[in-house]
């Protein structure tokens, strides 16, 4: 039991750890030191593993360079003019009724108030609108975190009712439209990095999605996970 | 079932002394004149004042915020035609959306407009309708169906999207809505249209049309209640025949002051699988 | 890739992990505070119910800038409607103040800071941040600053009034550059001029709640109007509710012709003429007023009796006949006749006018023709009549000013204009490129789209795609346009829904509303005030500023202006949005009022014999007493400002009181200020050159616009262009057969400065011998609902109405056939004097 619990904690804190990769990426332009980091012969490693390049030259761009050329294709993917790809929950979904998937539309709330029922408030920073794409991977960033932390001390109640918490947001809101937006960014996107993130970011979250339903349905291997 | 909530009167009652108040969108905008002591059902129904409408489109859009419509469609909309050969030439700007109509007054079969009559979801199951004092009406419910106080509704809930109403109103005023689904059938879209915005009347507000509208050329009001304005204009300017389409004998709710008989000559009807009534707007 | 297994998985996480901890990540997280659920049991059930708040504020779509109340549910705009308070618009908004949803929420909106990063036009982009963007503009106004040159730093604007122009002069006063343009001149900037020369302030405003007779020449104003819902019902009210009658002279039957009693056809830039006429017809059948004669000047003689007042007015209009005019407008001298006596003799009347009688060579003096008929029927400034507008007047916090310094770029060339009161916008991208009074080394603009508003659409694109004469170009905008497309840095502004302000846009009732718009949301993305992004450069320029921010700046408004601050200040005007005095009264005929001698003795005031005015020469540029009195008041600069009083047979009344020249306290006709230009002294008719000159196959070229937009700040709102989205030009049948065309055709609309195809629309609303080519579209550039196409690079259709966008026709713009031309009275663009040749294509 013990053993399961400290299984759980790291894999909770490693899924934080993922989602937190992920939520950078999508928040802002990649800086010098996150590409470095990125460069690094760990994280270059697990790329290959994943059978992954982020371009032919990328590890021999001095970053620098990278940085500007990122910054450029950031701006012209999500911000515009370009092809200018809504980062944002409401826009990517398939409604029932298209009206809902408005800028700033009703399911935008949806996302807003499900973050906020979790004692969280947007940063007064934040500029992004409410269902940003890395607002939704931060949420799961930080419910991972506390689902660590609850398994850590032992509080098993609290991080099962997390874990579940977990997948209803994914069902709800993250699963429902992140590979939409992942394909859009692979389709439109004029550089590796962000087609190789896209890609990492869409297989994550497919991971994530039988994860978490194989633990709250008690179907994994013990340890809650497929392999 | 609906309730009807009484208000009070005059347009800017609401405001004084409540800048801001947490409140629908009843709250501030102009409350509908009800009858005091209405003894009876209330009659929803609208006088276009063509004198009046200067054709400025300000009702339409507001249409489209209130309800949400979707592009490609529209619940009211301006039809213009310029009439005459240069110099003596005007032009008419004819408010259009759905009539509310009755029924066929010499077809004693048809108590509700040819829409409903021809829905195959009507009649369906009883509703109870709630008169502003507490009375109560039992009526027809159905895909599309007529409320005891005139409205012709529809309920997307029991609509399996044939289309027929569309085609069966005279006047085009009905079109599938890309972001409804119709409740019984839902590959199908829903019918939608005008329904003289349910959701503020029955708060006690008038429609978004009548509020917006400059020229005043838009009257809403009870007709059963003589005091109200609608009353008095129909009487006064002895609307009754003065609808669109009468050869139609639908018995319209929408009723047009038109001096210089302009109605027959500007309608201009819907061709079928047009864009609603949108026929141009070239004249603007 | 390979899909994840729980081993990938891990690595994946332990190099997230080190990314992470290596601090790699520098962006703030979007999410404050910390997860908090009770322990296992609470419900979780983030849904609420709906909260819906009614905040009022003003609108902004067009300059009337309507009060509203905007409806907010759960941080989102849903609807706006009027503001049932306002006594200037009782609570009717038009379609395009509806419609300000969609200015908040398209989906082409600008809303992060941008630098150019390939060539101009090339549309390649870096988002930076506000910090790098300030930085950035900070760099380039410093030096100018710095090296005693100020008015290189170049700001232009569109649409600013009331606190969002006061902010932004007071911060370019700060700055020290007055090297600031505006676009009036292609408004009706020569409408006021005109006024400026005749009655002293400008802004016309028609008392249609008493009047009974309404002449409106070259006007749409049922539809749009720079105080479009105000007066539009209250001449519906009028018209339909009094049954006064109203008539109007236009080229095109528009809307508000109409609803006239009699739409009456009038050739292209002939409507001074009629009005001239008209007047003859009244000073011949003695059917004027004398009310106003003793006011007016109307001759070289300042004391001229009554009588030779009359005869003075009868012999200037003698050659005015209806006749001759008919023979050049074509409306029937029958029907001038007519409508003179009808109107002189009714008790009160209006006379309106604007751009179509506006906008040409000496539109400004066709407004002096206007006001002549209104002024000798005695309606000026009275009940029922044409009177000067009222405002709400705020006051405003002031920051420390040094000496500001201009380029002049902004009055047009060298002798072109004789009076640019309100400047000649239309040529200052040709200023620049002439380069003869300087450049600027920065080029900023607001709200404004100089690409495309102006005439010569291809030149100004060219000027402004020049690095070497416009080196750095800045501008704060909501949407990717025309010109914004070719700017240097991008700062994403607010809509005027998520900003605050005073308002003060003129009363129909002559009534002064003051009133105030307030963010109705949080804005979106990093859009910033505009004067918020003075307050960001003011910080790094080390000016300081009297104001924290755009809201302070608001707040110590209200909290020091008579009035609203008994009221309650900036608490009452955030709860309520309007305000008006409730004993306040319209101030009719305030120029009989007389001056208390006291007033006259005061130090400095002096009087002059020339002009019978009693001027402070201490508010002039006079730098003695004696220098003053020697050279007048008519010739001592800013002489004006020192106004006192007009002496009138032996009076002293406040007249009426010049606000921009050296004009006396008469009502101006004789004017010895158009004299000493050269120009027409009194008010007359001049042909307009282009017209006389017209080949017999040429066709005048005239524009419009709708009811549903603005100019060039609406086609990106989509309940609008699906509205009005195509511009076939109108032709009469008669016209369309000259040319072998029918409705419908491909034709070509061409002159010297270029072509554009369209469609020809022949209809029998519209005189002979005219195409009419209306604005608003033809855009290059606005968005997926305006251009067309998502942005200029194909993008990815992320809306879900855009799916049902049905219309794939978005128009022509006139302005690339257009000349930027100014009227060398007022520097007015003459929008309507062009000249074309139309052909099947
Ligand atoms: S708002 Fe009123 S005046 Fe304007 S088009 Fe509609 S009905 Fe006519
Ligand atoms: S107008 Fe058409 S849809 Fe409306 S009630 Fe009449 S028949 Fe039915
Ligand atoms: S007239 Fe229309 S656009 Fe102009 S301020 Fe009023 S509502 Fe807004």
């Amino acid at each position: 039991m013990a053993t399961a619990r400290k299984d759980m904690a790291e894999t909770a804190a490693s899924r934080s750890n993922v989602y937190g990769l992920l939520a950078a990426v999508f928040r802002a332009e990649p800086s010098a030191a996150f590409l470095a980091q990125v460069k690094s012969s760990e994280f270059a490693n697990v790329l290959e593993s994943l059978d992954l390049s982020l371009g032919d030259d990328f590890q021999d761009t001095p970053c620098d360079q990278l940085v500007e050329g990122l910054a450029v294709e950031y701006t012209r993917l999500f911000i515009g003019p370009g092809p200018r790809i809504s980062p944002h929950e409401s826009t990517n979904i398939e409604f029932e009724n298209p009206m809902e998937g408005t800028l700033w539309g009703p399911q935008t709330v949806k996302v807003k108030k499900f973050i906020e029922a979790a004692g969280l408030a947007y940063d007064e920073l934040f500029d992004g609108m409410p269902d940003h794409v890395s607002a939704e991977l931060e949420f799961m960033q930080r419910l991972a975190t506390k689902e660590a932390e609850a398994w850590e001390e032992r509080n098993e109640e609290f991080a099962t009712n997390i874990l579940k918490i977990e997948e209803r947001f994914l069902d709800e809101h993250l699963s429902l439209w992140i590979s939409r937006f992942c394909d859009k960014v692979i389709e439109h996107s004029e550089h590796p990095f962000y087609q190789g993130f896209a890609e990492v970011t869409k297989g994550f979250l497919e991971y994530e999605g039988k994860s978490l339903q194989a633990f709250n349905s008690g179907t994994g291997n013990g340890r809650g996970f497929p392999d | 079932m609906t309730e009807m909530t009484k208000s009070t009167i005059g347009r800017r009652q609401v405001l004084k002394g409540a800048g801001v108040v947490a409140a629908g969108t009843a709250a501030l905008a102009t409350p509908v004149k009800q009858a005091e002591a209405a003894k009876k059902v209330p009659r929803w129904a609208m006088v276009m004042d063509l004198r009046r409408c200067i054709g400025c489109s300000a009702c339409t859009v507001a249409c489209k915020a209130e309800n949400n419509v979707s592009l490609g469609r529209f619940r009211t909309v301006i039809q213009h035609k310029m009439i005459g050969t240069f110099p003596n030439v005007t032009k008419v700007n004819l408010p259009l959306m759905c009539n509310h109509c009755t029924s066929n007054k010499e077809d004693a079969s048809a108590k509700v407009p040819p829409c409903v009559k021809i829905c195959p979801e009507y009649p369906g199951e009883r509703q109870t309708y709630v008169t502003p004092e507490g009375k109560k009406i039992r009526y027809r419910g159905g895909a599309t169906y007529r409320r005891p106080d005139g409205l012709i509704l529809v309920d997307v809930e029991k609509c399996i999207g044939c289309g027929k109403c569309i085609d069966g109103c005279p006047y085009g005023v009905r079109s599938f809505d890309p972001f409804t689904k119709a409740g019984k059938k839902p590959e199908k879209q829903a019918v939608d249209k005008c329904d003289f915005c349910k959701h503020r009347i029955d708060n006690g507000v008038e429609p978004a049309c009548v509020n917006t509208c400059q020229g005043r050329a838009r009257i809403f009001g009870d007709l059963n209640d003589p005091e109200s304005e609608v009353a008095k204009l129909v009487k006064e300017h002895n609307l009754e025949k003065s609808v669109l389409l009468p050869e139609e004998k639908t018995n319209p709710h929408v009723f047009y002051i038109d001096p210089d008989n302009l109605l027959k000559t500007a309608y201009r009807q819907r061709e079928k699988g047009k864009l609603d009534h949108y026929v141009d707007t070239l004249d603007g | 890739m390979k899909s994840l297994n729980r081993r990938n998985f891990m690595s994946l996480s332990a190099a997230s992990g080190a990314v992470l901890a290596a601090g790699a990540v520098d962006s703030r997280p979007a999410l404050a505070g910390s997860v908090t659920f009770a322990k296992g049991g609470r419900d979780f059930s983030p849904v609420t119910g709906r909260e819906r708040k009614a905040i009022p504020t003003a609108c902004w779509q067009c300059v009337t800038r309507d009060s509203l109340i905007g409806f907010v549910e759960d941080g989102r705009l849903v609807k706006l409607e009027g503001h049932p308070e306002s006594i200037r618009t009782n609570g009717v908004i038009c379609a395009k103040g509806q419609a300000g949803v969609n200015q908040v929420y398209f989906p082409d909106r600008i809303l992060h800071p941008l630098r150019r990063v390939g060539k101009r036009g090339e549309h390649k982009w870096k988002r930076i941040s506000w910090d790098e963007a300030l930085d950035e503009i900070a760099a380039r106004l410093k030096p100018l600053r710095d090296a005693g040159t100020p008015e290189k730093f170049m700001f232009q604007y569109g649409r600013m009034k009331a606190s969002q122009s006061k902010v932004m002069s007071d911060f370019m006063a700060a700055y020290g550059t007055k090297t600031i343009g505006n676009h009036t001149s292609i408004c009706e900037g020569g409408k006021w001029t005109s006024q400026e020369l005749m009655w002293g302030g400008h802004y016309d405003n028609w008392d249609f709640d008493k009047t009974d007779f309404v002449l409106i020449f070259g006007s749409n104003m049922l539809n749009t109007h720079t105080n479009h819902i105000p007066v539009a019902q209250k001449l519906i009210e009028a018209h339909v509710g009094r049954k006064v009658p109203v008539y109007v002279f236009d080229v095109r039957l528009t809307n508000t012709a109409a609803h006239a009693d009699e739409w009456i056809p009038i050739n292209v830039g002939k409507d001074g003429l009629v009005a001239l006429s008209m007047v003859n017809v009244i000073m011949n059948e003695g059917l004027y007023k004398k009310d106003l004669f003793k006011f007016m000047k109307v001759s070289a003689d300042r004391k001229a009796s009554m009588d030779e007042k009359i005869a003075a007015v009868k012999e200037q209009v003698a050659k005015f006949t209806p006749e001759f005019a008919e023979k050049e407008s074509m409306v029937p001298a029958g029907k001038i006749r007519d409508l003179a006596r009808r109107f002189a003799k009714s008790k009160s009347g209006v006379v309106v006018s604007y751009r179509g009688t506006i906008a040409h060579q000496h539109g400004a003096d066709q407004e002096r023709a206007m006001m002549l008929l209104a002024a000798v029927t005695g309606n000026v400034n009275s009940p029922g009549g044409r009177c000067q507008g009222v405002g709400a007047g705020w006051k405003s916090p002031k920051s420390k000013h040094p000496k500001a310094r201009a380029l002049d770029i902004n009055h047009g060339f060298p002798g072109q204009v004789a009076y640019p009161t309100h400047k000649v916008s239309n040529q200052v991208l040709k200023m620049i490129k002439d380069g003869r009074n300087g450049r600027p080394e920065v080029y900023m603009w607001a709200c404004y789209n100089p690409v495309y508003v102006n005439g010569e659409v291809n030149e100004n694109r060219e000027i402004m795609m020049d690095e070497s004469i416009m080196p750095f170009l800045v501008c704060s905008t909501i949407v990717y346009d025309e010109s914004s497309s070719l700017a240097d840095i991008i700062v994403p502004d607010v809509t005027y829904l998520e900003r605050w302000d005073w308002e003060d846009m003129v009363s129909p009732t002559q009534v002064a509303e003051y009133y105030f718009r307030q963010p109705l949301i949080k804005p979106l993305g990093e859009s910033r005030d505009f004067g918020d992004m003075c307050v960001g450069l003011a910080k790094r320029l080390g000016i300081e500023l009297a104001w924290k921010d755009k809201e302070d700046f608001v707040r110590q408004s209200c909290e020091m202006t008579p009035g609203v601050k008994e009221a309650g200040g900036f608490e009452y005007m955030k709860k309520h949005g309007v305000w008006h005095d409730k004993n306040a009264n319209p101030d009719y005929l305030a120029f009989e009022t007389r001056i208390p001698a006291s007033a006259l003795e005061a130090d400095g005031v002096i009087f002059d014999e020339a002009s019978g005015v009693y001027w402070n020469w201490h508010e002039s540029k006079a730098k003695t007493e004696a220098e003053a009195k020697t050279v007048g008041y008519q010739n001592t600069p800013k002489s004006y400002k020192g106004f006192v009083g007009q002496e009138v047979d032996g009076e002293v009344y406040r007249g009426f009181k010049p606000d921009a020249v050296n004009k006396s306290g008469f009502l101006e006709f004789y004017s010895e200020l158009m004299k000493a230009k050269g120009m027409p002294v009194f008010p007359t008719y001049t042909p307009i050159p282009e017209h006389v000159e017209m080949a017999p196959d040429e066709l005048h070229l005239t524009t419009y616009k709708v009811a549903v937009h603005t100019h060039s700040r609406t086609s990106h709102c989509k309940w609008l262009s699906e509205i009005y989205h195509d511009n076939p030009g109108w032709m009469n049948p008669k016209t369309a057969a000259e040319r072998g065309l029918k409705d419908g055709d491909v034709i070509r609309v061409h002159n010297k400065l270029g072509g554009i195809t369209t469609n020809v629309h022949v209809t029998e609303g519209i005189i002979p011998g005219v195409i009419a080519i209306s604005y608003h579209v033809g855009r290059e550039h606005s968005g997926r609902y305006g251009s067309g196409s998502p942005s200029p690079i194909p993008g990815v259709a992320d809306d879900p109405d855009f799916n049902n966008k049905w219309w794939d026709k978005h128009g022509v713009h006139p302005n690339a056939i257009i000349a930027s031309s100014p009227d060398e009275i007022s520097g007015q663009q003459r929008w309507m004097d062009t000249v074309v040749r139309v052909e099947k294509a």
